[in-house]
């Protein structure tokens, strides 16, 4: 047993602890400090993070957590992410009726679910991470208790929550009960045996169901539009970045660790799957006209676009190309250009919408008058999440596409997924700019009164701005730390 | 092959339900073809004999305090299970990693500790409030 190796969930969860502890004496006028300091707890974790800890060889916990490029990769993606998250929070507080303290509690609880869901390499770690993730969400979503909105969220997410669990649960224990093993290596040394066994095979396809739920992909989407819309703001930008990118990560470790024989096998499928998903994500965002419900179908597109990179590995595991991790360290990439502009984008609702009852598009109108700032971040972000250079979302989209068609001549199926992809990325095309054009050329503005920003808003802002230009025009670090991260993949 | 051998293990339980099902569907058929019909009437239709008259709600209502208690009581009584296994393999696990088996419990009881002082200082265990 290497105990240290888990030093990341120790500090998180000692933070979480330490912040539920003060609250209790903290009067309510200063407990917005405590959001601050939780994101300054953080930051030292992180800095600890990039600074001492390095990927290691020994796994920790009997084999069931390992501490390698992937998990470290991941972790620190979840930290920067409930930074902000937990920044937004603070400035959201004013809008919860009670329990602030806690709010803050159950992100930092949220985010050590998902730092062990980096490291999971058993099934039973990843139920435990995966239910720890869930339940705090559960809470979370229905944190604005006098919000009829709010509630219905919390109820939606509740009862698919625990359909997706079962169907997880209920995987795990047909795959455990066909080959006895419940580590991701152990596994992998037996999965090829199995291959024909279609109890194992129906087992793993119910884990990749709960997974879809995660990620919200098609059809397991139809909870996201109604959660994300109702949710409060920061947990509806921590569920589309933190939880989503959770899924990710263990569908990577599922898909490429535990059973890569089989996944050579799905290929066929998760182009199917990754299509539809980007094409049903588009078009149903078409006619929203709530801000938060057209992220949640936007981010049930990039779910697919993610998907088409791991579709594009998944090609890869049978025969030997030259750079066989590129779809997964695409994905990675991706995840990163994605995790600015959602978080910047909820950032910018979070302020601008603050005194409006629901969050309509309508509503933005003349927010390029009222706050240049917050204007220019919105406009930058919706520009990345379509994909237009020099933003990080073009070039992330560019190494997925790319990735793809390099398995086209092996299988033509492939060609039709990137074509599928492309009509997404030009419909996506069309609704962006209907936010951009609410935000700048909307002559229905009512309220031309500027929003005031404070001080750690703004600097949050930037980072968002900052690293959606810089993960744009010099790809290279990021690249470099995917490209290592998925070393740990058997591509 | 040996997919199926497990399947049929289960062929028992699958024939249990089939006869569960089917008597019971079985029953209901019959006493509508050879059950007597009378006259039916609002009153003949109300419980009568074995029963109360249902007048008000369903359920009681009761004070949402109940609630509490019944979480805080799982939360501690969780304790109390995982203590037992504990205390009953502990002098076994000692001569092997001792420290181990000794912080795994301290700092369990450390968070369900913190969960205490959070129970008391937000009055859960105050009934009068």
């Amino acid at each position: 047993m290497n105990l240290a190796l888990l030093s990341h969930e120790w500090l998180v969860v000692a933070l979480g602890l330490c912040l539920l502890v003060a609250d209790l004496w903290t009067p309510a006028s200063a407990r917005r400090i405590l959001g601050y300091v939780a994101a300054a707890g953080l930051g030292a974790i992180l800095l600890y993070s990039l600074i001492a800890v390095r990927p290691e060889l020994q796994p920790a916990c009997g084999n069931m957590y390992v501490l390698d490029g992937l998990a470290l990769f991941f972790k620190r993606f979840f930290l920067a992410a409930a930074i902000i998250v937990l920044l937004m929070s603070a400035e959201f507080f004013d809008r919860l009726q009670a329990g602030i303290g806690e709010f803050y509690a159950l992100v930092l609880f949220a985010l050590t679910g998902m730092l062990f869901a980096a490291s999971a390499n058993d099934f039973a770690l990843l139920f435990v991470s995966l239910e720890l993730i869930t339940v705090t969400f559960y809470v979370l979503a229905s944190f604005q208790r006098t919000r009829l909105n709010s509630l219905e969220a919390g109820v939606k997410y509740l009862i698919m929550g625990a359909l997706s669990t079962s169907f997880t649960v209920f995987g795990i224990a047909l795959v455990y009960g066909i080959s006895r093993k419940l580590n991701f290596n152990d596994l992998a040394a037996v999965a090829p045996q199995f291959g024909g066994n279609r109890i194992f095979l129906f087992g793993l396809l119910l884990v990749l169901v709960g997974l879809g739920f995660k990620i919200a992909a098609f059809p397991f989407q139809l909870w996201a539009p109604d959660v994300y819309q109702g949710a409060p703001s920061p947990t509806t930008a921590f569920l589309a970045v933190g939880s989503k990118a959770a899924g990710f990560v263990l569908l990577l470790r599922v898909l490429f660790v535990a059973v890569p024989d089989i996944t050579a096998q799905w290929s066929r499928l998760l182009i199917v799957i990754s299509g539809i998903t980007i094409l049903y994500g588009n078009l149903c965002a078409i006619p929203q006209r709530n801000i938060k419900r057209l992220l949640g179908y936007s981010s049930i597109a990039h779910a697919g676009y993610m998907l088409l990179g791991i579709a594009a590995s998944a090609a890869t595991i049978a025969n030997t190309t030259q750079n066989p991790g590129a779809g997964a360290a695409a994905v990675l990439y991706y995840l990163g250009g994605y995790l600015f502009a959602v978080l910047g984008a909820f950032t910018v609702i979070c302020l601008a919408l603050r005194h409006v009852e629901n969050e309509d598009i309508p509503a933005l109108a003349g927010l390029g008058q009222r706050s240049p700032l917050l204007a220019t971040t919105l406009t930058l972000a919706m520009v990345s999440l379509a994909g237009i250079p020099p933003l990080a979302g073009f070039f992330g989209k560019f190494l997925l596409f790319k990735a793809a068609l390099a398995q086209g001549p092996a299988h033509p199926a492939y060609y039709w997924l990137v074509a599928a992809a492309i009509a997404g990325v030009v419909i996506s095309l069309w609704y962006y700019f209907g936010v951009v054009h609410a935000v700048y050329w909307s002559k229905e503005a009512a309220n031309l009164s500027p929003i005031s920003i404070s001080r750690t808003m703004r600097a949050t802002l930037y980072a968002c701005v900052a690293g959606m230009f810089f993960i744009g025009l010099c790809p290279g670090p990021l690249l470099d730390c995917a490209a290592e991260a998925v070393k740990a993949l058997r591509l | 092959m040996e997919e199926q051998s497990q399947l049929a293990q289960y062929l028992p339980v699958l024939m249990l339900g089939v006869l569960a099902v089917a008597f019971s569907f079985g029953m209901l058929v019959v006493s509508v073809i050879v059950g007597k019909k009378g006259k039916r009437s609002p009153i003949k239709d109300t419980a009568y004999e074995c029963g109360m008259l249902p007048i008000g709600e369903g359920g009681g209502r009761f004070s949402v305090k109940f609630y509490l208690v019944a979480m805080l009581f799982i939360l501690f009584d969780i304790e109390v299970v995982f203590l037992y296994p504990w205390a009953v393999v502990y002098r076994e696990m000692l001569k092997q990693n001792g420290g181990l088996i000794l912080g795994a419990m301290l700092s369990f009881l450390g968070i369900l500790f913190v969960g205490y002082i959070y129970a008391v200082k937000k009055r859960a265990f105050d009934w009068k409030s």
